[in-house]
């Protein structure tokens, strides 16, 4: 018999970018902890049994384990801790790891703190760092930063599926606008402007079919939730806590070029998937987090989703390797705008990474908080207003992801 | 030389190790002059006008050995003007990159051999970059491609020359041309894709005009660059 996972309560940092982002780590991590205890008054720093850290990339923090700063500052020695480091799955990385930490039994209410500091060197040696995450003796001086491995799968699968360029920028536009709802989003804070399919098109050339507005933001910012067995959600939150009835997680190449012909692939799925085009691990992942959550019609039986939008093309690649959509009706879904905030299942309300913003460690968590919040009904109360609200949302899904589709998590989670 | 490596047999007994110590007898250094290893320094700092934020600069800058051990095949035929690729003996999957143990679970990790591959590559997909790292950025528009060398399971990713950018198409047959051998470095940027020769572009449409639209600008704007 394993113990049912919680969520209780979380917050993140404003995401932001530059000289507006002043936060440090530690400083924002305390913020976040004083977020949730406002909204949760019953709970408190001295009910964590283990706090998990979720960072990726210490090139960016200038300080090795960088966790320790924030566990210290937090006042809680004595707590156990450790650091998961995934990619850009590293906040789903983290939730799976507490979720598997309540399940157990082992242990009772476990926090989680993310975070990533991208500001602290030039944006193109930003980009560098984050190349560093391929295979550096084979990818990183061949032009190669992530944007252009993404564009070379998006602009085959594309051909393939029969999307075109207006068709993922309508993604873009959505992630953006949602983001203009909501006053911690990157975007709000600083292009703050509505776009259109045009603005994207026009928008400068990043990677063929790839343009500047087709792509997330880099940002500093910091994230905090609270996970825990559902004795504790109903002592502390009894009307407002969540249960993560579905958890997956699944693995793929760092090259994308060894998706050909791989056998671990091969033995699942069949010869010729994934190729270069179809993210795998996602479908993997989410064939185990439906199954573990009784989920039959993903299109029908889940209401709404934050995922992981690096790039418009990718969130399009996503909405297919979840099942929402296949070969004959991808393209169609995506004109008929099924994802939007009027569409029959929204995805990304709080703007997604390309809207609110994409702190690596701290942003799995940040797309779990508004998954959390969109459930709570606290969308309200957290957003400018009731645009971003999915009417009567009962289960949403969750979706981090890593590399070039290397690491990748599903989640779904239920209102109580 | 000869008599390090008649010392190294006559110790090799004496100690217990994973794998005898190499001896390296070429060694070359191409760093730019302005790189060098200064190690951690505090450079400057700004402070906010209300004098409630203060930003300081660290500077560090870092020589990383990558030792490539048992991939070092690869990485000095290129040096040589040779694409390395490995191939399993149990199940013949063939590979570039190299992998030195079979991917499939059935071949037990078996040791994988070294095979020289011929010089000739498919397009399996592309991308234009218009935008990328520090590094590379003179170099814009840069057409990268994920190409299948003959024989191997996998695509490996390198740029395309001697082409318009509009033009690059998948399926499209490739040969692997080398920089002169006294420009190389053991990287994979010692070697590029070029269109093999019997190959010609296919007629001017929209989707060649879309690119155009799209990469024009890019070629102005790296002329502005220093
Ligand atoms: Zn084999």
């Amino acid at each position: 018999m394993t113990e049912k996972v919680c969520i209780i309560g979380g917050a993140t940092t404003p995401f932001d970018y530059g000289p507006t982002g002043f936060e440090s780590i530690e400083g924002g991590a305390a913020e976040c902890v004083k977020e949730t205890m406002q909204d949760v008054p019953g709970f408190s720093l001295r009910d964590l049994d283990l706090i998990i850290y979720s960072h990726f990339s210490v090139h960016f923090g200038h300080q090795l384990a960088p966790e320790w700063i924030i566990h210290d500052h937090l006042g809680l020695v004595g707590l156990p801790h450790f650091r998961v480091e995934n990619g850009g799955n590293t906040g789903g990385s983290a939730l799976y790891a507490a979720a598997l930490a309540v399940m157990s039994g082992h242990h009772d209410v476990v926090g989680i703190a993310g975070w990533e500091t991208m500001d602290s060197v030039a944006q193109s040696q930003g980009s560098e760092f984050i190349a560093m995450a391929s295979d550096i003796r084979y990818e990183l001086m061949v032009g190669g930063i992530y944007p252009i491995y993404y564009a070379a799968m998006a602009n085959k699968w594309m051909k393939e599926n029969h999307v075109t360029e207006e068709d993922v920028a309508r993604i873009a536009v959505k992630n953006k606008n949602n983001a203009m709802e909501n006053p911690k989003a990157q975007w709000y804070r600083n292009e703050h402007k509505y776009i259109t399919i045009d603005d994207v098109m026009n928008s400068r050339l990043i990677s063929y079919p790839i343009k500047k507005y087709d792509c997330c933001l880099m940002s500093r910012g910091v994230a905090f939730l609270v996970v825990c067995s559902e004795k504790y959600a109903k002592k502390v939150n009894p009307d407002g806590y969540v249960t993560v009835d579905g958890m997956g997680l699944s693995s793929c190449t760092i090259r994308a070029g060894d998706r050909l012909n791989n056998p671990g692939w091969t033995e699942r799925y069949g010869p010729g998937y994934p190729g270069m085009t179809e993210f795998a691990a996602c479908r993997n992942s989410a064939e185990q987090a439906y199954k573990m959550a009784g989920i039959t019609n993903p299109l029908k039986e889940i209401d709404f989703g934050e995922i992981h939008d690096a790039f418009s093309t990718s969130e399009a690649q996503i909405y297919k390797a979840l099942g929402l959509a296949d070969k004959q009706s991808i393209a169609q879904f995506l004109r008929d705008e099924r994802t939007s905030m009027h569409g029959d299942i929204p995805m990304n309300p709080g703007g997604g990474l390309l809207g609110y913003g994409h702190p690596v460690g701290a942003t799995g968590l940040m797309s779990i908080i508004e998954c959390y919040y969109q459930l709570a009904g606290m969308i309200p109360k957290k957003h400018l207003n009731k645009k971003t609200v999915v009417p009567d949302a009962a289960c949403g899904i969750v979706n981090s992801h890593a590399g070039t589709g290397t690491s990748i998590s599903n989640f779904i989670i239920r209102r109580k | 030389m000869t008599q390090d490596i008649q010392m190294k047999k006559d110790t090799k007994h004496t100690k217990k190790k994973f794998a005898d110590e190499p001896v390296f007898t070429i060694k070359k250094e191409y760093r730019p002059k302005d790189v060098r290893e200064t190690g951690l320094a505090f450079v400057g700092h700004e402070i906010s006008e209300d004098k409630s934020v203060m930003n300081q600069f660290l500077h560090y800058d870092q020589l990383y050995t990558i030792r490539h051990g048992l991939n070092s095949r690869f990485f000095i035929g290129l040096l040589d003007g040779k694409i390395m690729g490995t191939r399993c003996p149990k199940c013949g999957d063939a590979w570039v990159p190299v992998r030195t143990h079979c991917w499939n679970l059935d071949c037990t990790l078996s040791v994988t051999e070294w095979i020289e591959m011929p010089l000739l590559a498919t397009v399996h997909t592309w991308t234009i970059a218009g935008w990328s790292g520090r590094s590379s950025l003179k170099r814009l528009p840069i057409v990268l491609v994920y190409a299948i060398v003959k024989g191997s399971k996998v695509a490996i990713a390198n740029e395309l020359h001697g082409v318009k950018p509009w033009d690059v198409e998948f399926e499209m047959p490739l040969k692997i041309v080398f920089k002169p051998k006294e420009e190389r470095i053991g990287a994979v940027t010692d070697f590029h894709f070029e269109p093999a020769d019997t190959w010609k572009p296919s007629p001017w449409n929209k989707e060649k005009e879309r690119i155009k639209e799209l990469v024009d600008p890019v070629y102005e704007w790296v002329k502005t660059l220093k």
